[in-house]
């Protein structure tokens, strides 16, 4: 099961900016070099993102964005679904046979299941979440300040 | 992310060995038939069912299918895994595929993706075909109006 590169950079550029709004707006050139994503890219991704409400842009030549809440308010799930869609693991294929009870059975104990989990993970874990997991690995120990 | 017909008609499939195979083993045509599922594609699906240990192949002309353990030992894991690869949204925390990015040491996300194929890997370990094939039967008394006290 994959998920595409919109849902991927999209959730690297969050973790970016969440990281790096030390002193306000990061422009998104910035973000993009770090990252090694492409601008172009990142300007769909993150405008996508601002109509959802998960970032506010800064306008003009030393513009940007901001976070539109505090990382710890803003979920995974907040950031991948205006994204990537809705979060199904299997596609509704409902086909003939005699027998719906097989796919029925599948359907409860393994895809929705299966499809819970991942929502489950994805609303519970937050951009805090993930740029607490980001200094442990990188051993930092700078401080991080959210307007 | 999505699983593809593979697992989800493969995971039909054994089910339906699992329930009606039991004692006996069945032909892909007879599978094929009661799931409404093209028979090539389930062929293709058993080569690789097969060599992954999760089916016998009984030869002849009389011959077809059987799972290779019992029940309660195939967990719907190892056959997704067998089918569909890891169960993972990315390629990168997968062990033996860390090179499929050169930005493994830096990423930020690594970790993340890595809790759900982690999750995935246990939620799916705890289903086994014993398991869905109880659910079906359970389901088939509801509608016999049977009840077993």
């Amino acid at each position: 099961m994959k998920i595409s590169t919109k849902g991927r950079y999209g959730l690297r550029g969050m973790v970016d900016l969440a990281i790096h709004s030390i002193d306000g707006h990061v422009a998104l050139n910035a973000i993009a070099e770090r990252q090694d994503i492409s601008v172009n890219y990142l300007e769909q991704v993150f405008s996508t993102l601002r109509k959802a409400g998960i970032v506010k842009s800064v306008k003009g030549s030393q513009g940007g964005y901001v976070l539109a809440d505090s990382p710890s308010n803003l979920t995974v799930g907040m950031i991948l679904r205006p994204l990537e869609g809705q979060l199904d693991l299997v596609d509704d294929t409902i086909h003939g046979g005699s027998d719906g009870s097989v796919q029925q059975c599948l359907k409860i104990h393994v895809w929705d299941m299966m499809t819970k989990t991942v929502n489950r993970i994805v609303d519970e874990t937050t951009l805090e979440d993930l740029v607490n997991e980001y200094q442990k690995m990188s051993e930092t120990t700078a401080p991080i300040y959210f307007i | 992310m999505n699983i593809s017909t593979k697992g989800q008609y493969g995971l039909e499939a054994l089910l339906d060995l699992t329930i009606h195979g039991e004692g006996t083993h069945l032909n892909i045509k007879s599978i094929a038939d009661r799931q409404g599922l093209s028979e090539k594609y389930l062929e293709q699906i058993f080569g690789v069912l097969k060599r992954s240990g999760i089916v016998n192949s009984v030869r002849g002309a009389q011959g077809g299918y059987t799972l290779a353990k019992a029940p309660e030992d195939i967990t719907v894991r190892e056959v997704l895994n067998a089918l569909e690869g890891p169960l993972s949204p990315v390629s990168c925390v997968v062990e033996g595929q860390e090179a499929h990015c050169d930005r493994y040491d830096v990423c930020v996300t690594r970790a993340f993706w890595r809790k759900i194929m982690v999750e995935l890997n246990r939620v799916t370990e705890g289903v086994t075909l014993s398991d869905l094939a109880a659910c079906y039967n359970r389901g088939h008394m509801k509608n016999n109006q049977e009840y077993s006290i």
